[in-house]
């Protein structure tokens, strides 16, 4: 019995490992770790045109479910496994990676001038490239026409269905018409429908709920960094009052006004926006594809700011570095300099993904290319403007992690009622005693 | 019992390969870890601390806080999940036309993986979700399950035991088969009533099956932290964020395997205090009864 | 009259129970039938209509079909299978070897076997994974099958087992001059079938909802398993809502199918446990 048993293990062991051994057909094989779904169809359109061009090498993708791709990554990379020669690098993760040596340094030899600067410089991490930026992120208020019409509510100026704008004219839209929080409010409240004490349709949500990605330009538009440039102070910076008018505004958001529905989870703001229970949100521009799937009639408006305040946008997105422990550097640097610098590389990447780019050649194209003319299209020419004007890179920490975390528990607990003062008093203590243990 | 010869060869035969599996994979990895919380890594660099670790914990409040919920998480959580598993073991075993239909339902959660359970509970205890869309049918007032800091562990015990006590009831179904009917009948002519058969029959003849639910339960209760990272993250308030979780975000979010492996091994170490507290009572008791 | 109340009553407190248990896996059966788009169309808020599948699409099935889940829920089904069978033989024989005999240190070796199921996985994952780059077994099923055959519980669960059953059967046997391998095959195993219905859900189970260590040791992903496919469902922009249900309807109903048929092992000689009556 027990022999059979083993048998049959063997057996199917042997199989999965011909699997396995027959992708190493080709000469040199480069193992990438990068995330399960768009990112990979768009990684795995890279590779083929890199392998094109480069014959005898192999890109072999191993993807992973958004969820635990840190997890796995951390896992993995910790155990100085030679099964991965290129790393996704999510941008705030940069610092944590290389400064506890899991990234090779960026080889001399690639030239990073085509690219945003700002971006090139989130790579960096005690004034060393470590990683290359694949693309950008661009964050707009999305708004639902037919509800601001049902409410009798003038929407806020913004590109839409049926219209065309060129660059001048967006950088017109994002420079002088951009909504403020205050009047977001203002709308969000009187699109809000409350029925028998229940809220049956929603004014305003962000997409991802707490997070210090999204939520980075509240308190810093009012003129207060989240932490201090040492990467471990937060008294003086999460708990200022410029952060205290912010938190108070989100807090005011789910209690006092009640327009923001508690708690989405992933994707699930864009799910309520289509099925009309929820009138506008602030959220990423991969939304568009989804959104014109459905027949939900919406405009794309800029990120707002604070009356007063200074326009701050979210940014940043993924990066490619080399694992240290990786065989065989030099491949390694030639597809990421592919990836991420050359015209024919990151023109793939966009067309795939769709993402904003930070390749400058390509931004330009944006600008001025009539295909960018038309919605929703000319949404990218918004993030054009933001990231070369407003947009505000997430600091630099190797306590990312920590900061992250003490920042969601805290703006998740002030929705749910806790006392802005306490929730953001106790953020700063927890961030500075779990920060302080990684990096004194 | 333990007059007999042991048959030395066919013993190591038994044993050897579940233990050597043991060793290979639980208990030589587990040493490893362990090693890790006697380090630091401070920017980079690996530094050897010694009980420095435990010594920071102990002075830590988010770890004592986090103990206590620890604790009374579990005390809520394992009586009340043991004594519905046997409930409902009792009700699954009964012979009725019918039966076989509910017996098919009651194990639904078993094969519905916890992540899975807790997306769907997650959406139907929104505050405008489904179980408040029932209470408001039933006149009730909406309540905030998973938002609100008096609320959320209570809900976090209820996914968790919805999830649980089918798996459980199996175990106890199985134990109910080593008691003999025989008993019961002569149970019966003696005049003895269905809820004292319950309590001097069933309950000491299941001795060994519920210390093996109860063990078990414990165990895995103690180290659950799955439902809390997707659906509270600790919150509100930190009145959901166990000792498993605090480490788990230790280890994998701030890098600082140190002070993970740590609080895992003070976990650990508190868990078997309290299981071999389980094994004196429950075991010397079934010797007394057998 | 009172009789009959009195199973009506009956049936209603098994009913209550019974809909507590199945309303969530309806809520997402009726979920798996709507479109991506239609699965929060009556929840936020709630209505009754939320209950019915309507608008009704068989979308999600076919898209769970495309992406080849039949393969996935096979490949977890061998993987299961496996660890199961070879988990009730190694598991069995050592809880049989605890109960029966005595030898130097035995306290001491149970309490290994106790400890070795305390342990968090996420605790002996990385260097569970250098154990398994080191013998190979990276992207291969025996990665999966093999550190997930012993298992402390199951040898736990037995030992409880074996150590009731009456001395009288094995001293019988000893004067009749059975071999132990005799003892074990025709004494005990007849006498543990339940146990080991138990022990094999207990290994089913675990395989059923591994997940991180599918993950880990498989990095190819050419070898996938029922929760490594789901998460995929959930990816960083959007949730395809409909299929992670219509995968998890079907999965959740793979256990009870296999356990149903088990179930005379269960209930036979079972005498409602004294309740009745």
């Amino acid at each position: 019995m027990m022999k059979m048993i083993w048998k049959t293990a063997a057996m199917a062991g042997l199989a999965a490992g011909l699997l396995a051994t027959s992708a190493l057909a080709a000469d040199k094989t480069l193992n990438m770790i990068v995330i399960e779904g768009g990112d990979t169809t768009a990684m795995q359109a890279v590779a083929d045109s890199y392998e094109a061009a480069h014959p005898g090498i192999k890109i072999k993708l191993q993807s992973y479910p958004f969820a635990q791709f840190f997890q796995v990554a951390e896992l993995r990379l910790r155990s100085k496994d030679k099964g991965i020669d290129l790393v996704y690098v999510d941008a705030p993760l940069v610092a944590s990676y290389a400064s506890r040596g899991f990234l090779s340094k960026i080889d001399q030899g690639i030239d990073t001038s085509t690219l945003v600067q700002a971006s090139v410089d989130a790579g960096k991490y005690d004034g060393t490239q470590y990683a290359l930026p694949i693309n950008n992120s661009a964050q707009v208020l999305f708004y639902n026409k037919a509800l601001f019409k049902a409410a009798g509510i003038t929407p806020p100026d913004g590109l839409t269905a049926g219209q065309s704008a060129s660059q001048k004219q967006v950088d017109e839209l994002a420079s002088s018409k951009r909504w403020t929080w205050e009047q977001i409010a203002d709308a969000a409240r009187k699109l809000t429908v409350k029925d028998n004490g229940r809220t049956t349709q929603y004014g305003f949500s962000v997409e991802q709920f707490a997070e210090l990605y999204q939520l980075q330009p509240f308190g810093e538009s009012l003129g207060t960094d989240v932490i201090a440039p040492d990467g471990v102070t937060a008294e003086g910076y999460l708990d200022s009052p410029a952060w205290t008018k912010a938190a108070t505004y989100w807090s005011n958001l789910y209690n006092e006004w009640g327009v923001s529905p508690k708690g989405l989870g992933y994707g699930e703001a864009a799910q309520l926006f289509t099925t009309g229970k929820l009138a506008m949100f602030v959220g990423g521009t991969w939304n568009l594809p989804i959104l014109s799937a459905t027949s939900v009639d919406y405009g794309v408006a800029p990120y707002p700011y604070f009356a007063g305040g200074k326009v701050l946008t979210p940014t940043g997105s993924w990066y490619v570095g080399v694992n240290a422990a990786s065989a065989d550097q030099q491949d390694a640097f030639d597809f990421a300099k592919y990836l991420t610098t050359s015209d024919e590389g990151t023109r793939v990447w966009f067309k795939a993904l769709n993402q904003l780019p930070v390749y400058k050649p390509l931004l330009d194209e944006i600008s001025t290319s009539p295909a960018f003319d038309t919605f929703p299209q000319d949404v990218f020419r918004l993030g054009v403007y933001d990231s070369l004007n407003t947009a505000k890179a997430r600091p630099v920490t190797a306590a990312y992690g920590q900061l992250q975390d003490a920042f969601r528990t805290a703006f998740t607990d002030i929705s749910n009622g806790v006392p802005v003062a306490d929730a953001l008093k106790s953020a700063v203590q927890k961030f500075e005693a779990a920060a302080k243990r990684v990096a004194q | 019992m333990t007059t007999r010869r042991t048959p030395v060869f066919f013993a190591v035969l038994c044993l050897a390969p579940a233990l050597l599996g043991l060793v290979v994979f639980r208990l030589y990895p587990i040493a490893l870890a362990v090693s890790d919380s006697l380090f630091n890594v401070v920017r980079g660099d690996t530094i050897f601390v010694g009980i420095g670790n435990y010594l920071a914990l102990a002075a830590d409040t988010t770890f004592w806080k986090s103990l206590q919920v620890t604790l009374w998480f579990n005390l809520l959580m394992n009586p009340i999940q043991i004594a519905l598993a046997l409930g409902l073991a009792l009700l699954y075993v009964q012979k009725f036309r019918g039966i076989t239909l509910y017996r098919v339902l009651f194990l639904i959660p078993i094969g519905v993986s916890l992540p899975t359970a807790v997306i769907i509970w997650r959406i139907m205890l929104t505050p405008d979700g489904l179980v408040n869309g029932l209470l408001n049918v039933a006149g009730l007032p909406a309540q905030p399950w998973l938002t609100s800091e008096g609320l959320a562990l209570y809900s976090i015990i209820a996914i968790a035991t919805w999830k649980g006590i089918s798996y459980w009831m199996i175990f106890i179904v199985g134990g109910l088969q080593n008691i003999s009917p025989e008993i019961y009948d002569a149970a019966r002519i003696d005049g003895a009533r269905a809820w004292q058969r319950l309590v001097y029959i069933t309950v000491p003849l299941l001795r060994p099956t519920l210390l093996f639910v109860l063990v078990a339960d414990v165990s895995i209760n103690f180290l659950l932290f799955a439902p809390i990272f997707m659906l509270t993250q600790g919150g509100p308030a930190d009145s959901t964020n166990v000792l498993m979780y605090e480490a788990y975000k230790s280890g994998f979010i701030f890098g600082d395997m140190g002070r993970a492996m740590a609080i895992i091994v003070v976990l650990v170490l508190l868990l078997l205090l309290i299981v071999g507290l389980q094994f004196r009572l429950l075991s010397r008791r079934t010797e007394a009864a057998s | 009259m009172k009789r009959g109340a009195a199973l009506g009553l009956r049936h209603l407190a098994y009913i209550a129970i019974a809909f507590v248990f199945v309303l969530p896996l309806w809520w997402a059966i009726v979920s798996s039938l709507r479109p991506n788009s239609e699965v929060f169309a009556d929840l936020f808020p709630f209505t009754p209509k939320a209950l019915i599948p309507v608008p009704f699409s068989l979308e999600a099935y076919s898209g769970i079909l495309d992406q080849g889940f039949g393969l996935i829920i096979a490949n977890t089904l061998l993987v299961a299978v496996v660890t199961v069978i070879a988990g009730i033989v190694v598991n069995g024989a050592a809880g049989f070897a605890f109960a029966l005999f005595d030898f130097k240190g035995k306290g001491l070796v149970l309490a290994f076997v106790i400890v070795s199921f305390m342990l968090p996985f996420e605790a002996i994952a990385l260097p569970l994974y250098s154990v398994t780059l080191q013998l190979g077994w990276v992207d291969n099923i025996a990665a999966l099958i093999v550190p997930s055959v012993a298992n402390g519980l199951a040898v736990f669960l037995f030992y409880q087992f074996f150590r009731q059953v009456p001395s009288d059967y094995l001293e019988a046997a000893q004067i009749d001059g059975a071999t132990w391998f005799d003892i074990l095959w025709r004494i005990y195993v007849p006498l543990s079938i339940p146990t080991c219905i138990s022990a094999g859900l207990l290994l089913f189970v675990f395989q059923w909802e591994a997940f991180l260590w599918p993950l880990l040791a498989m990095p190819s992903q050419q070898f996938k398993v029922i929760q490594v496919g789901m998460a995929a469902f959930q990816q960083q922009y959007q949730t395809f809502w409909n299929q992670l249900f219509a995968v998890a309807v079907v999965t959740a109903l793979i256990p009870i199918v296999l356990l149903l048929p088990l179930q005379r092992y269960y209930v036979q000689g079972l005498s409602s446990a004294g309740i009745k009556g």
